[in-house]
Formats: C-alpha cells, structure tokens, sequence
C-alpha cells in the first residue's frame, strides 16, 4: 500500500513536472510565426487538463455515445434496471442529456453543467463507483449549433472518462458517427457494444476490422437491452452478454481503477495535442531549411567574391610585396654587401609604399603591412556607425556593396517565407560585418606572413647568399683593387697620377647598374612561385571560417525555431515513454498509442 | 403536355451549345483559381442527366437509394424478381451501380452515354457490385421483368465511411427520375439520409418511399411520423409509401410483402401514379412494388424530372451561380490590379551620373564628326601627333599606378549597387502590399517574393545588366541630343564651330611660336595637346559638378531663355540634359527588366483574369442561359427561388393526357 502510494505520488509528480515544462514552452517568446500556433494549441491543452487533474479521485463519468436509434437509451435503462431515459422510435429520442448518480455523490465535484442536464438519483450499487450519463447522438444534425444535438454532445464530452460506444448492423459504418468517435476519443477510454441482438446479425467481427487500425480493442459485447432489462425488473441478472457487460463495467471502473483510467486519459489527450501541435509546425520547417541552406549559399558566394577581389589586389600590390620579402631575408642575413644592397633599397621602396598606403586602403594592402597599422586602421574605420557608411566599408574589405545587397535581398525572400518576424530580421541585417572583416583580416595576414616565410626562406640559403655575395662582390673588389693599386702602388712608387673624376663618375655608374642588376635579378627571383601561392591562398581564403560569422543573426534565430521545435517533440518523446511505462492491466478500449 | 415535351426537346440543342460554353469558360477562366466545374451539382445534372436525356424518346431511371445496411439490394431484388444484388449482414457491401434494362434496350440505346463518368459492364453475378477499386463500374443486365423504357438501379450507399461510395450514388442520383428511398427507423432522420434526398427535392424527382424493417404491426403508428418528419426536412413529397417488415427469411426468399400506404397528409398527394385499387385497405394482400413501377406515368415523371434539372441549371443555383462566381472573383482580381497598380514601387535616388570624362570624350567625338574641310583636318592631324607623343608618357604612368579598370567598369558597379537598391526598395514594398490583407494579391505575390524568385531574378538581372554596352548607349544619346541642338540653334551651333576654326587656325601659329622659343617639338606639341585637353576636361568638369546638383535645371532653364547667356552657360544646359537622359534612359531599362521578369507574370494573369466576364464564352454562356430561361417561361414554367415547381399547370395538363393506360405492363 505504502509502495503503491509512493508510485501514485511520484506519477502525480512527473505530471506535474510535464505540466511546468509544456507551460513554459508555450510562454516563451517566439519569432517564428509556425510556433504560434502550436503554443495556442498547448495553452488550451493545459486548460483541458486542469479538469482532468482536479477530478483525479470523482467517480468515474461514463457516457453512451453512437448514432440515434442505437439503443443508448435503452442500453442505460437495461444497465439500471428502470426507465430512466425514455427510449422511442421517433428520431432523435434524447435531446435533453440525462445524468444518472447515486444519492451520496456529490455532483459539483464533476462540473458539469447542471442546468442543461437532467439529473436523476439512485441508490443503486452500481453507481456507487460510475455517474452515468445518457448522451445525444452525434447524426441527425447537419450543422452544429449549441440546441442540436450534436452541440450538447460536443458540450458533455470533455467531462466524460469513458464512452459507451453503442452501435448497430444498420450503423457501425456510418461515416459522421466514425468522426464523432475520432475526435471524443482523444481523452475517453472505450467500451464497444453492438445492441439490437434480438434482431440484428452479429457483425462485431467486420466491426472489429473496421476500428483495429485506430483503436485498441479488447473486448467487444453483443447485447439485447429489452431482454436484460425485462430479466433485471424480474430480479435476475442479466443472462448472456448483458451480463458479461455489466460484469466488465463494475470490475473496470471500479474505484480502484480510476486512477488508471483518468491517468490513461490524460497521457492520451496530451499525446494527441503534442502531435498535433508537431503537425502544425513540421510543414514550416521545410522553409526553414531552406532558409538555413539560403545563408550558407550567400555566405559562399560572399566569400569567394570577396577571396578573390583579396587575391586579385595583392597581385596588383608590387611594390608592398617586394617590401615585405626583402624585410624577410635582410633580417635574416644580417650584415653583408649584398645585404646592405637589399637594405638600402628597401628602405627606399618603404618611403613608396607608406605614401601609398595613405593614398588608397584595400585589406590586401593591409594584410601586406602588417597587423599593428592594421588594427590602427581598423579601429578608426570600425567607428563610423551609419548604414551607408558601414556599407562602403564593406568596399574597403573587398565585398561590392552591390554583391551584399543583392545577398541581402533574396535572403530576405527566404526569411518571408520562413515566416520570421520581419521587423527584428530587418534590425539585423547589416550585423557582424566588422566581426567578419576583422577575423577574415587576422586569417589572412597570418596566410601572408606564412606565404611570405615561405618564399622568403627559398631564396635566402646560404648557397643562394654565397652566389649573389660573391658574384656581386667581384665589381666592387675589382673597384677596390683598381683604386688601392694606383693609390698605393701607381702613384708611390711609380709617380703616375691619381685616379681623377673621369674614372670615379663612370665608375659609380657602373656601380650603380651593377647593383641594379643584381637587386632586379634577386627580386624577380624572390617574386617567383609567388603568383601561384596567391593564387592557392585565394582559394583557402574563400573557404574561410571568417565568413561564418556573416548573416550571423539568421542563423541563430534558425537555429532558436529548431531548438523550440526539438523541445516539443522531447515533450512528445516524454509523453510516450510515460504512456508506455503506465502498467495497465485494463480492459477497456481507446486509441492506439501512435508511434 | 405535348406542347411541353416538344419545347424540351428543341432545348436539347440549347442545352448542348451551354455545355460546351461552359467547358471553353471553365478553361478559359482557369486563372481564377475556381472550384472545378464537375464539382457543382447543376453542372453534374447538366452532364449526367441533360445532355444524355434531353431530346431522347422517353425512358424512365428508376434507383433504390439510402443508407448502409438497410436493404437496398434486398429492395433492388424483389423489384428484380431474381438475386441480381449480393446482399449481407456487412455493410457497405455494394460498391458499384447495378443497372437492370428491359430486352432489347440495349440495341436502342447506349448505356455509356446515359451514364456518363461509368465504366460501363456486362453484369456476370451478382458479386460484381462488391468489387473494390477506384473505378466506377456500372454492371448492367437485361431483365423481361423490368418493364419497357425503364432502367432500374441498385446504389451503393450515401453514408457509410467510404466516401467513394456517395459519389457514386451521387452520380446516379443526377441520372435518376425516380428515386425509390429506402429507410428505417434508425436512419430516416440521419443528417447524411436527409441532405442526400433534399438534392434530389431540389431537382424535382420523383420519390417512392419504403419504410423497411419496420416491426409490424407496431411500428404502424410510427411510420407516419417518420415519413412527416423526413419530408419536412428533405423537403419531398413522396409519391407512394411501402412499409415492409423486418424478416430475415422472407427477404432472403425473396418474398419480402411490401405494404402499400397513403401518404398520411393528403393535399401532399400527387397524381403521377395511378392508386391502386386497395390501397389504404389493410395488408393484404400485398401489391407488388414492381406492379407500382409499371404504373408510373412515363412520360410525365419525365418531363417533371428534365423540367426540374433544367430548372436548377437555368436557376440561381445552377449556371447563374457560376457566371456571378466568376464576376465576383474577377472583381476581386480588379481590386487586386488597381492596389498593385496604384502603388509606387520604388523612388529611384542616388542614380549615378555617367563619368563627366567618357561623356566628353563622346561630345568631342561628336564633334570631331562635325568638322568638315580645313579645320577638321587640322584638328585631326594635331590630335593625332599628340596623342602618338603622349603615348610613351601613358604607358609609364600605367606602370607606376598598376593596371586600371576599363574606364565604364566603375560607372557599371555604382549603376549596378543603385539598381540593386532600387530591387531592395521594390521588394520591400511588395512585401508589405502583400501583407496588406488582400489574399489574392498576396497569393499572387508570395512566388514573386519567395528567396528563390529573388535570387533568379538578381541574377538574370545581373546578367543582362552585365551584358550592357554603355559607351554605345552613350554615343547614341548624345548624338540625337547634340542633334536635337544643332537643328533648334542653328545659331549657336555656327558659333562654336566659327570658334573650334579659330582655334585649328591658331595651332600651327602656336608651334611656329613655341619653335621658335626653342622649346620646339616635340614637347611643345605634346605640351599644348596637354593643356587643350586640360581645358575641355576642367571647363565640363566644373559644369559637371554642377549639373550633378540640384541646381542644375534652374541654371538651365535661365541659361537658355536669356539672350544675355554666355556659350558657357548654354553649355552647361546641355551638358546637365545629356547626364539626365541618360540617367533616364538606364532607370526606364531597369524599369522594363522588372517589368518583363519580375512582375510581368502576375500582372499578365490579372489583366486576364479582370477580362474573364468580357470573353466571348461567358457571353455565349450568358445568352444560351437567356434563351433557355425565355423558352421555359414560353412553355409555361415560371422560374422560382426555391426551385421547386408545384407543377400547377403541368397537371392540369397531365389530367387529359393520360399516357400510363398504354404503359401498363
């Protein structure tokens, strides 16, 4: 007993916990129009479940439902064993719903509503555990109202825990009935009941094939009311499947059982609801799917336009490139002629190329000078906070303002048919640019510096140094050696005159394309394979992890809808594993269980 | 009578005219988006029963009708006299028509055409209604026990879970002229039952109806509420009742006693069946329903039933209905247009102007054109020698500065950033028009707004835009512009050309001079090839500063009007009309290309689909209606609301022409 307590208490609590969860869901902020819709559907789900959680420990409420002329009314009387619904041959016979109770339950604690029901007491034993209500049918009326019948029945139903489901030769194919039934089952269990026995065929086989793909179906009775009732006012119980009925219903809903039929019911409407609410949304995630593949074909194209204007500027950046590779392999050398040579140049080509970059600013410019002017430069750019500022910007990063437009637009397309809110998608749309620029800048100048390594470090081995030193050494040896001989030698010791204007102006001259020379061979040398290795950089820039970053805000909010729609089919998940660990020893019918 | 049925039978050819009408609107109206025709229940008449009937000698459709599981097939048998129906305990059994024709119709007629939509069979046993499938079948069979010109048919049911079932039943109802209704006490007031036999009200069939598995003898005191309670809903007044107990044995046996009844109320009581001698005078003994078949007026059930279905059709539920659909939907489509067509789509701002440089290397090229005789050829020699100097001084500037763009490339990217924005704008304001509320707008407009759309769009645009030659455009524009000045000022253009010989004039006196100064060739002449240059090129750059300002057109305006005004002023006026034609001339392409790809489809469609009352087939249709509606208020029956003829006149009529005598079997 005190386990079963524990068992019943700790289910209450995982209900209530579901309850919390689904109470959330449906609260929490969406910007994703498919998800409104589902969130109203679960916010009138937990309004359904209020009733079913307060009635936990009421008497079950059992109800006849089926087509007129079935025999509800008489399958009632013959249950009671008096007339206490008028049974006839006129259609529709009930109009008026009719509530049987015993006269120690306390109605009030089943909210029905009272004053549109008749109400009749009694003592007898059956109704100790049940309140049996007498329904009107669901197919004589052709549109809804609340005076037809099929509003009043409509009206009963949520307060009912199980449907007497009555039917007939003549009726247990009628379509409108079939429908009815579809839609009370979602949170009734069933109990399937062929009347007219005395002079219809027994069709509950056929019957049987007809409900098995939705229902589960244990049981299913073939009854004559007028005999039972006829064999109750003599005082006997009913014979034959009368009495195998009545037998069933005071062993099934026994009050024992109430909880197993109630929890039963509960787990069946939520499943129900948190299919349908999935249904609602699942069409739209199509749209969204294509939104999320949209931003990552923009973000593509994006990236390779903008990799390859990159590649196509560092092409056209000579003079910085130079720079750069001889910064490189004179820092390496150190101290020597032929160094000093590329030194003395570079220096030069430094005052070119500082003047050029105030003149005009690409990021491949950038990228070649180096990080610290870099971010300088960055900085002062990233201040300029206008919209069409931001834009030209995007010039100065190699994107055309025109290609990221265009992007724009159609991925615009796709966010309306997302469904997104359009105002925040418009808030957003020119964020994380800077982010973008800014990583994609740090990637490349690192690829640079690395590009630059390389093709510094090829042509900067010793047997290359040795080469160039020696062979540019020889003039100026030759130089020394001339002016030496007639310094110390001619002109001491054999009186000639000193070297005058005529040899040093024709000799720096030819000193001067001597060196020439040797700077152009070196730097060609230096520039080669180059233009290749721009090339492959290129590519690897245009599947770069910077242009993630761009579009950011879609994805995320992408990203949000499908995280709100997993939530509800985890909820869904939960529900079945609940529905799936409820022990049910029961005999009664309901819908199956959708996997 | 007479009278009545030869007016009929010249609607015949009417009735066909309509239909085909009807058929070129449906396809014509297909833009519209309607519900199919053959989804509207004159529009079935008017095919199953119309066009297959009208004009053919008399035969009367005779089908047992009602829900699952009631006896119908048993119904269907006895009328047969032999099992030609499989019946069961299961319901929902019959799933195909069972058409049993007296001999030798067949030779006469041709069953397809008299129920069109079936798969017409010859029936083998009386399984074949059982088969399951998504095709219609009809099994037929001739009977001697079916009397002459009679069709008599067993339905599949009107209300059980399989919806293909109904439309069969449906179908055959169309067909029919009389219905024989089977019902019980379970199902006579079934929403399914009632609205199935209100259709056949409203089409004037007549109605026998069979209470069966009746508990008898006391179910006798209920039957006639039963029957009050169905005719008050269905709206029908049956022409004779059966009942007929609920005894398994007999109906297998097929000796099933069906009870003759009056109809309880008799001002309902219509004259179309002769009574029976006994009626009304017990049980016994029981009249056969076959016996009541053969006493059914032919002719005049005929003419009553064709009567009705041309009622509905020429009635405001029937073609009426349609053709006040398709207006309506026009006129929604009209509203749509005129809200897409009243809308700006886009301001354009921010054009950019074309390269003040290549606009004056046109003018000079035009110019250049203008010349004629001396000064031509000086200007070309000295053009020509200056631009052979000045090459070497280009090539090494191009190496110092890089490779440079072709000189439209950075017009073609501004123009292509200003087209793309003006796309931005345009979308934007579609999106919001669509989310105005119109739902057919919005319908119309969702593909055109959708990201795929989008980015075909961009890109063909893209495409063409890339594919455009701006320096031709450019010279055709300031040609017919400079055109257009050198006929209207005449004077002007004498002016400048008295001043451009001067100039031709001056040069080889300036190379004299420079020669002589020592400077000499070549730098000289590279020098004043320069600084003519420089001149052209600073003179228009300040007018085209200027006229990119607003301030243009004024200064324009006084330019031309005042005689006082300098030939620079004249120049600017013109200079700042050269820029803005051919800022038009690019906004009015754009302009077009959306146009022809992007709204052009819908546009199209609803230009269409506001045109739809206008076409020659709504009109045809409208006046087949006419006619049709003139000649049976000339045959005497008067068009009502309800569509229910009481059919006054018609029995006063039938009352002398009793053609049942010679019908009798």
């Amino acid at each position: 007993m005190k386990t079963d307590e524990l068992a019943y208490l700790d289910w209450l609590a995982r209900v209530d916990a579901l309850r919390t969860q689904l109470a959330q869901w449906a609260a929490q902020p969406v910007d994703w129009e498919p998800l409104r819709p589902a969130q109203a559907l679960i916010q009138r789900l937990l309004s359904r479940m209020e009733p079913l959680r307060v009635r936990w420990e009421a008497p079950l409420v059992v109800a006849t439902f089926g087509g007129t002329g079935t025999g509800k009314s008489s399958l009632v009387n013959a249950l009671v064993g008096e007339d206490v619904s008028k049974a006839g041959k006129e259609r529709p016979t009930t109009v008026r719903p009719i509530v049987l109770a015993h006269v120690d339950v306390d109605l009030s604690t089943l909210q029905l509503p009272l004053d549109r029901v008749d109400v009749v007491r009694s003592d007898l034993p059956l109704l100790r555990d049940i309140v049996l209500i007498d329904c009107p049918d669901p197919d004589t009326t052709e549109t809804e109202s609340e005076s037809t019948n099929l509003g009043r029945l409509h009206e009963l139903l949520p307060f009912c825990d199980v449907l007497l489901y009555v039917s007939t030769q003549q009726k247990y194919r009628s379509a409108k009935v079939g429908e009815e039934l579809g839609k009370a089952a979602e949170s009734c269990r069933l109990v399937f009941v062929q009347t007219h026995a005395d002079c219809d065929a027994d069709i509950r086989d056929d019957w049987r094939r007809q409900l098995e793909p939705t229902y589960q179906i244990a049981e299913m009775f073939f009854v004559d009311s007028r005999r039972a009732l006829a064999e109750q006012r003599e005082g006997l119980h009913p014979s034959g499947d009368f009495g195998r009925l009545m037998t069933f219903l005071s062993r099934e809903l026994a009050a024992t059982r109430r909880a197993g039929v109630r929890k039963a019911n509960l787990l069946e409407l939520l499943d129900q609801g948190l299919r349908r609410g999935i249904d609602l949304v699942t069409p739209a995630l199509g749209a969204l799917d294509d939104l999320e593949d949209a931003v990552v074909r923009e973000r593509r194209k994006l990236g390779a336009k903008m990799a390859e204007n990159f590649g196509r500027e560092l092409l056209a950046c000579r003079t910085l490139w130079e720079r750069r590779l001889l910064a490189q392999v004179t820092q390496s050398w150190g101290m020597s002629p032929f160094a000093g040579l590329l030194r003395m140049y570079q220096a030069q080509v430094m005052v070119l190329s500082t003047w050029w970059l105030f003149r005009s600013r690409s990021t491949a410019q950038m990228a070649l000078w180096g990080a610290w002017q870099g971010a300088k430069w960055l900085g002062e750019r990233q201040s300029l906070q206008a919209e069409e500022e931001r834009l030209s910007r995007l010039t100065d990063f190699g994107i055309d303002p025109a290609e990221f437009r265009s992007a724009q637009v159609t991925l615009a397309g796709y966010v309306h048919a997302a469904q997104f809110h359009r105002d925040s998608a418009s808030d957003e749309r020119l964020d994380g640019e800077a982010a973008v620029a800014a990583a994609f800048l740090n990637e490349a100048s690192q690829k640079l510096n690395r590009l630059v390594d390389r093709a510094a470090s090829r042509n900067s081995g010793w047997w290359t140094r040795l080469r160039y030193e020696a062979l540019f050494l020889i003039f100026p040896a030759f130089l020394i050696y001339r002016i030496g001989r007639n310094y110390f030698y001619d002109s001491f010791w054999l009186d000639k005159p000193l070297l005058d204007l005529n040899f040093y102006i024709p000799s720096a001259l030819f000193l001067f394309l001597w060196g020439a020379a040797f700077l152009w061979r070196f730097v060609t040398r230096l520039r080669r394979g180059v233009q290749s290795e721009i090339q492959e950089l290129t590519r690897s820039l245009s599947e770069s992890a910077a242009w993630d970053e761009l579009f950011r805000p879609l994805s995320v909010r992408c990203r949000r809808a499908r995280d709100q729609v997993a939530q509800l089919q985890s909820l869904e998940t939960t529900v079945q594993a609940l529905r799936q660990s409820l022990e049910d020893d029961s005999r009664l019918g309901g819908r199956h269980a959708r996997v | 009578m007479g009278n009545g049925g030869v007016v009929l039978a010249d609607l015949a050819g009417l009735v066909r005219q309509l239909h085909c009408a009807l058929v070129e609107l449906q396809r014509e109206t297909a833009c519209l988006s309607l519900e199919s025709l053959s989804n509207s229940e004159w529009f079935e008449i008017l095919e199953r029963k119309l066009l297959p009937q009208l004009g053919e000698d008399a035969w009367l459709v005779v089908a047992v009708t009602g829900g699952t599981n009631i006896g119908k097939s048993v119904v269907f048998n006895h009328l047969a006299g032999f099992r030609a129906s499989a019946t069961s305990p299961l319901a929902s059994g019959t799933r195909h028509p069972v058409c049993l024709a007296p001999t030798g119709f067949e030779t006469r007629h041709d069953l397809a055409t008299i129920f069109p939509g079936f798969s017409v069979q010859p029936w083998t046993s009386a399984d074949d209604a059982l088969k399951d499938g998504e095709r219609d079948f009809l099994f037929w069979r001739t009977s001697p026990q079916v009397p002459e010109n009679l069709l008599l048919l067993d339905t599949p049911d009107i209300d059980s879970d399989a919806p293909v079932n109904w439309r069969r039943a449906d179908a055959i109802r169309q067909a029919a002229d009389v219905l024989i209704a089977v019902l019980t006490q379970q199902k006579y007031n079934d929403a399914a039952v009632k609205q199935f036999f209100r259709k056949a009200a409203e089409d004037d069939a007549a109605v026998i109806v069979v209470f069966n598995q009746c508990e008898l003898p006391e179910d006798e005191a209920y039957w006639p509420l039963w029957c009050r309670t169905f005719c008050d809903e269905t709206g029908l007044k049956p022409e004779w009742i059966y009942v007929a107990p609920n005894d398994r044995k007999r109906a297998e046996a097929l000796t099933l006693p069906f009870y003759e009844r009056h109809v309880p109320d008799a001002s309902d009581l219509r004259s179309t069946i002769d009574r029976h001698p006994n009626a009304g005078e017990g049980p016994l003994p029981p009249p056969s329903l076959q016996e009541t078949l053969s006493r059914l007026r032919f002719e005049e059930i005929k003419l009553r039933t064709l009567r009705g279905a041309l009622l509905h059709l020429a009635g405001p539920k029937g073609a009426e209905a349609y053709l006040a659909e398709i207006r309506l939907a026009s006129g929604e489509y009209r509203s749509a247009a005129e809200l897409l067509t009243a809308q700006r789509l886009a301001e354009v701002d921010h054009w950019p102007t074309p390269p003040t440089s290549l606009l004056i290397k046109s003018i000079q090229e035009w110019w250049a054109q203008q010349r004629a005789g001396w000064p031509g050829m000086v200007h070309a020699l000295y053009n020509t020698v200056g631009d052979w100097l000045m090459a070497p001084v280009r090539s090494v500037n191009t190496w110092l500065s890089g490779p440079t763009e072709p000189p439209w490339a950075a017009y073609q990217r501004a123009e292509w950033n200003a087209v793309v924005r003006t796309v931005e704008k345009v979308f934007e304001r579609l999106e919001w028009l669509s989310q105005l509320g119109h739902e057919l707008l919005r319908r119309h407009l969702e593909p055109v707004l959708a990201g795929t759309a989008r980015g075909d769009f961009l890109e063909r645009l893209a495409r063409e835009h890339g594919e455009v030659d701006f320096s031709r455009e450019l010279e055709r524009l300031v040609g017919a512009e400079l055109e257009t000045f050198r006929r209207e000022n005449p004077n002007y253009f004498q002016f400048f050309q008295r001043l451009d010989a001067a100039a031709a004039a001056a040069r080889p006196g300036l190379t004299v001079a420079l020669s002589l100064t020592g400077i000499g060739l070549p730098f000289g002449e590279a020098a004043t090839h320069l600084a003519s240059h420089a001149v052209w090129q600073t003179a228009l750059h300040v007018v085209g500063d200027v006229a990119g300002g607003t301030m243009a057109a004024a200064i324009g305006d006084t330019a031309i009007s005042s005689t006082a005004a300098s030939g620079v002023a004249y120049l600017q006026a013109r200079f700042h009309r050269l820029q803005a034609a051919f800022t038009t001339s690019r906004v009015a392409w754009l302009a077009e290309r959306m146009e022809r790809n992007l709204l052009g489809p819908t546009t199209e469609h609803l230009a269409r689909a506001v045109a739809a009352p206008q076409t020659p087939a709504f009109q045809q249709v409208e006046a087949s209606l006419k006619e049709i509606r003139g000649a049976l208020e000339r045959s005497g029956c008067a068009l009502r609301e309800d569509l229910l003829s009481t059919g006054e006149d018609g029995h006063a009529e039938t009352a002398n022409l009793n053609h049942s005598e010679s019908l009798r079997g």
